[in-house]
């Protein structure tokens, strides 16, 4: 008996503090700063097992049949690339400043099953800012899109463009240009006048364009996925993009143009301006 | 003399005929592991479980088989990273990845050590 008025007054206390941290407006809910990490990590693992939860039961049919993935890039560029981008393709400026920012399509089909794709196209994801299609589109649409999902972790940056059916700025074989290029002057300009580069600036506009949906960045909370190099020791790297001397002014100059750099590259230009750029650079410079 | 040379011509071509056969062993992931320390695969990549495989020129190679895209454009999948070893200029003009001569048949093992777990 008297365990319980203590559990009960323990599970009391707890709700009232509880009650208090959300009547006081203490938890942040702005979109500038993630989520707090056990926040996150219990949302997220929520989803996941949701999604699987409800996927289970779900048989996939064949996407592989001729046309099936063709179909589901045009329902992909008109309906999903505006907030998940594609490769190469940088999410639209909206997009880029959601929390949770739209997940990068590539390596969640990489690691989803069809079937739970097919039920987050249909069904939306709750507070994340995914629609449910279901009353919007068809169930071969819908398995299109999945089809389309799969195909495109097998393309690269310059066939997707193809197949969405967006022609392709560049020559095919225009591949990364050689010094004349590196040394094309980029205007560095911007920042108020007789402010240096400020990496806690950087660490938290670092958030604003989906970095962590491609990258892993010790430290920061977000999906951390595996698309591109993982950013832990960028700081000691000789190399940005494989093209690139790691200074800072080609750090600024990989993030702020990527495509005038590699041409065809995944990473898409975020439209980073001057300032930001300098942040987030200053930001990476850290990262040793 | 002559004899060595025409011995030599001998490995020569007959290494150059093993690559370009069709592989016909299955890939050897610790063959791969001793094959990316001979080639100093380690002086620009940092890999787990290869020996003085620290460097810091490229990105690092742990967990580079969940890894989206190799050299930023090409979608990773054992074969695009066998290409990748074996001509990566071929891919991607401007690299700094350098062309080691590596056959088909190592290149096979090493993604195979790459592509095992860490």
């Amino acid at each position: 008996m008297r365990t319980l008025a203590i559990l009960a007054s323990l599970v009391l206390a707890a709700l009232l503090a509880g009650g208090l941290v959300l009547y006081a407006g203490w938890y942040d809910i702005s979109a500038t700063d993630p989520h707090l990490r056990p926040t996150f990590a219990l949302l997220d693992f929520g989803m996941r097992r949701s999604v699987r939860q409800r996927g289970a039961d779900i048989a996939a049919p064949a996407l592989e049949g001729p046309g099936i993935a063709q179909r589901g890039a045009q329902l992909y560029r008109r309906h999903c690339e505006q907030c998940h981008g594609g490769p190469g393709v940088a999410p639209e400026p909206f997009a880029l400043g959601m929390t949770p920012t739209p997940a990068n399509l590539v390596h969640t089909a990489r690691e989803w099953q069809p079937a739970d794709l097919y039920w987050v196209i249909r069904e939306g994801i709750k507070m994340t800012g995914m629609p449910a299609w279901r009353h919007r589109m068809s169930d071969d649409e819908m398995w299109a899109t999945v089809a389309f999902l799969k195909a495109m972790t097998r393309m690269e940056p310059r066939q997707y463009q193809e197949a969405v059916g967006r022609p392709s700025p560049l020559p095919p074989g225009a591949g990364a240009g050689g010094e004349g290029l590196r040394s094309l002057p980029l205007p560095l300009g911007g920042g108020a006048a007789g402010e240096g580069p400020d990496p806690k600036r950087g660490r938290r506009a670092i958030h604003q364009y989906a970095c962590l949906t491609c990258h892993e960045i010790p430290g920061l909370t977000g999906a951390n996925a595996p698309v591109g190099p993982p950013l832990g020791g960028i700081a000691r790297r000789e190399m940005i993009a494989g093209t690139l001397r790691n200074t800072p002014q080609n750090m600024v100059r990989w993030l702020r143009s990527p495509q005038a750099v590699n041409p065809g590259s995944a990473m898409p230009d975020l439209g980073l301006g001057a300032r930001d750029a300098a942040d987030i650079a200053a930001f990476l410079a850290t990262l040793d | 003399m002559r004899l060595s040379s025409r011995l030599l011509l001998l490995v020569v071509l007959a290494s150059a005929t093993a690559s370009a056969t069709p592989p016909v062993r299955a890939p050897d992931p610790e063959r791969g592991r001793l094959l990316l320390r001979q080639f100093g695969c380690g002086g620009c990549h940092a890999i787990p479980g290869v020996p003085a495989a620290a460097g810091k020129v490229g990105p690092p190679l742990r967990g580079v088989a969940r890894r989206a895209y190799l050299a930023g454009l090409l979608p990773n999948s054992r074969e695009n990273m066998i290409r990748w070893i074996r001509a990566p200029r071929s891919i991607k003009p401007g690299t700094a990845m350098a062309d080691m001569q590596v056959s088909e048949d190592q290149a096979r093992d090493m993604v195979a050590y790459l592509y095992r777990a860490h």
